[in-house]
């Protein structure tokens, strides 16, 4: 119960509207930080919506992969230029991001992580790399705005937030590939 | 004096101690400490003197010869004390530490410690030339425009290569510890020099980056300008974290080796490594509220990164908490009866914990004011004056080199395997309070002719007889007596160390690292996955870099051609 209130809670104060016009008025704020805020928010809430519907749960996200494939979806809609755009021009739109977010990208993710082996964990994050790099490309190297709400530097500082978060993602893999952690710790020793 | 402090502990502690006494230390690591205190403590012999020659001049008493301006005495102070002095103790006391908490040194460590000793050693004698030559004037933040001798960069790119092969060194020695020890918490000591070398590797990188693409390149003359803002926001993602490296080192003392001092326990072992990570992960990013006045930075962008800046003050209001509980405890122990009683009972004639303690203290002031500078308005009214001068001989001038200076007073007699006697003892308590009153002196000037308006860098000059700037004097005074009894201490302190390392009485030293207090809960293992700790570090410095770095290169000016403005 404390979960979802804390979760409320931190859904509301995102979107009240000073705060929610500070974080979208800078384009890489918006994409790089509200909206993974958001799914942060679905993430706190989560074990409160496993404990209460956790036949929902077993029954339709069994072996997490429906869950992360919901996850996926959601997340690369909104990181489409023209919906960033259709949220701040359309109320609708924008209404439907701190739900979404939250609800179904969130939740799911967090039902699902743990439900994957290590190598859908590792799929997850290659296929985010890749779309990061890829994105990152698009959005350097694309000569007009892509968003009406946005300039180009904007964009530009997008692109290059989306590359680092890229190598950030890339060390990572190296580090999960190239290290043994059974040659560090005990697994016994997990928490 | 015997240094080893009897304490009715553990068993297991009992043993540890026995064990350490047959084994001592080991000859060939305790080499490589005593080779880095030994330019440590040298550095700040000359450091001290020139600090000197400043302050004289400051106050209006010493006019320097033309062979010796005032500009250059200035970079050499401040490269031999903040870089040199502070680099160098951090890394022997590290070194001596991994040695001790994690068996030895391994063979290969210690012959990446010797080249990358050696590897500073040259790049600061390549620095040092052009500065004696008066070429390289440009104060140790090298800011451009200002333009040295391109030597004195390479030097620069020398030392970074040789912090780098030491940080290695470190991550090989731990990473093979774990490897032997599955399943452990590395040893807490161990742990602070695992942060602080990352630290240190993340800090180097943006400097090497700096220097090596965009000031080497512009000095030779291959490229027309330099992109001024870019490259002051890579020396403070540098500066500002170096820095906190030597904070974390003292902190590392203060959790570690004070409560062993004043013969008590560690203190929850989860919040310290808690006080580590954070101040990992958040720390290069906090560079930019030494920019705060800077123009071409968005307020928002400053504002964000003061919030990055602040918080890095939470774990120090923990690292607060922690260590007067840890004092309150040890005195309660030791029959402190009363609110206070318990002050009483510390072991206030010992300056392993006297120094300490002063240094500590001293960080609550140092602390706020730093707080002031980080606050843009407050800034506006301090930048570039004295105040920021008072500011950091507070912060490294007080609570970082008066911990370096109490461990000096057990680490030097343990790799000397030699004893701290009861005179030392004394001369190193006139030391700590000539020291605390002489710094109070200096930097309380400092701080207060700087809110006068005194600006820093800059010469004595009486600005034609200003009226105005004639009532800074006698602050300046003060400055130049409180600079004075500085070098009084810098010589105690200097003749302590070489004689603890030569010709103080032979006999076996602990290296004091406390043990963790009984019932201690357990401490979860995802502390130690280092791993994430670095991932996470790198993400939080390329979301709070990405969006002025890319408006500094994209937006850029034309650029600055050199100059040489000494």
């Amino acid at each position: 119960m404390n979960r979802l209130v804390y979760g409320l809670l931190l859904l509301i104060s995102l979107i009240l509207p000073p705060v929610a016009n500070l974080m979208e008025s800078v384009m890489i704020i918006h994409m790089h930080m509200q909206m993974p805020m958001l799914v942060i928010i679905g993430m706190i809430m989560a074990r409160f919506f496993q404990e209460r519907y956790p036949r929902f749960f077993e029954k339709w996200n069994e072996n997490g992969f429906p869950g992360i494939v919901l996850f996926i979806i959601i997340v690369s809609y909104w990181m489409m230029p023209r919906t960033m755009d259709e949220a701040l021009t359309s109320q609708s739109v924008e209404i439907f991001k701190f739900i979404s977010l939250p609800f179904l990208a969130g939740i799911p993710l967090m039902d699902s992580w743990k439900k994957l082996s290590s190598i859908g964990k590792n799929s997850v994050i290659i296929f985010f790399t890749v779309a990061f790099i890829g994105i990152g490309y698009l959005y350097i190297n694309a000569p007009n705005p892509l968003c009406n709400n946005y300039l180009v530097i904007d964009q530009i500082i997008l692109g290059w937030g989306f590359l680092i978060t890229a190598i950030g993602l890339i060390i990572y893999l190296l580090y999960d590939f190239f290290i043994d952690p059974s040659a560090y710790e005990e697994v016994a020793e997990e928490e | 004096m015997e240094t080893v402090i009897p304490q009715a502990g553990k068993a297991k502690t009992v043993f540890k101690e026995k064990a350490n006494k047959v084994l001592g230390v080991n000859l060939q690591d305790a080499l490589i400490t005593k080779a880095y205190m030994s330019v440590a403590f040298i550095a700040l012999f000359l450091g001290g003197i020139l600090g000197l020659l400043q302050g004289l001049n400051r106050a209006g008493l010493l006019e320097l010869p033309s062979w010796l301006n005032y500009y250059q005495v200035l970079t050499a102070h401040g490269l031999l004390l903040v870089v040199v002095l502070s680099a160098f103790f951090m890394i022997g006391y590290y070194y001596a530490g991994l040695s001790h908490t994690l068996g030895g040194l391994l063979p290969k460590v210690r012959k990446i410690a010797w080249i990358g000793f050696w590897l500073k050693i040259f790049g600061f004698v390549l620095v040092l030339i052009p500065l004696l030559l008066n070429e390289a004037s440009v104060m140790y933040t090298f800011y451009p425009p200002m333009a040295a001798h391109p030597v004195f960069y390479f030097g620069l790119v020398f030392i970074v290569l040789g912090v780098w092969a030491l940080s290695i060194g470190a991550f090989i020695q731990v990473a093979n510890w774990r490897k032997n020890n599955k399943g452990k918490h590395l040893p807490i000591l161990a742990f602070f020099a695992t942060g602080s070398f990352v630290l240190l590797v993340g800090a180097t990188a943006f400097v090497a980056v700096e220097v090596l693409f965009m000031i080497i390149p512009w000095t030779l003359g291959w490229t027309d300008g330099i992109n001024v803002l870019l490259a002051r926001t890579l020396f403070w993602a540098f500066g500002h974290t170096a820095v906190n490296i030597w904070y974390l080192t003292a902190v590392s003392v203060w959790y570690c080796i004070i409560p062993k001092i004043i013969g008590g326990y560690r203190w929850n072992d989860f919040l310290t490594r808690m006080v580590v990570i954070p101040l990992v992960i958040m720390n290069i990013t906090g560079g930019f509220h030494h920019q705060i006045i800077d123009p071409g930075i968005t307020p928002e962008i400053k504002f964000m990164h003061v919030f990055m800046s602040l918080a890095i003050g939470f774990p120090s209001l923990m690292t607060a908490y922690a260590m007067f509980r840890t004092f309150e405890r040890t005195g309660r122990a030791k029959g402190g009866k009363g609110a206070f009683g318990w002050f009483k009972k510390l072991p206030w004639g010992d300056v392993r914990f006297l120094s300490p303690f002063i240094a500590m203290a001293a960080f609550a002031p140092a602390g706020a004011g730093g707080i002031v500078q980080s606050t843009n308005q407050l800034d506006g009214v301090v930048h570039n004056t004295l105040w920021i001068v008072g500011h950091f001989h507070l912060t490294l001038g007080m609570s970082v080199v008066m911990t370096f200076f109490g461990v000096s007073y057990w680490l030097i007699p343990y790799i000397s395997k030699r004893v701290l006697t009861p005179q030392m003892n004394k001369l190193g308590i006139v030391q700590t309070i000539i020291w605390t009153i002489a710094m109070i002196m200096m930097s309380g000037a400092q701080h207060t002719v700087g809110l006068l308006g005194a600006p820093r860098r800059t010469s004595y000059t009486t600005y034609g007889e200003f009226s105005s700037t004639l009532g800074w004097d006698p602050y300046l005074t003060m400055l130049g007596i409180g600079a004075t009894l500085l070098t009084i201490g810098v010589i105690i302190q200097v003749y302590a160390v070489f004689n603890m390392m030569f010709f103080a009485p032979k006999g076996e030293t602990e290296f004091p690292v406390a043990e963790e207090e009984e019932n201690a809960p357990k401490t979860p293992y995802w502390t130690e996955r280092w791993g994430l700790w670095v991932v996470l570090t790198v993400i939080v410095v390329g979301m709070a870099y990405v969006i002025p770095i890319v408006d500094m290169i994209v937006n850029a000016p034309p650029g600055s051609p050199p100059f040489k403005t000494w």
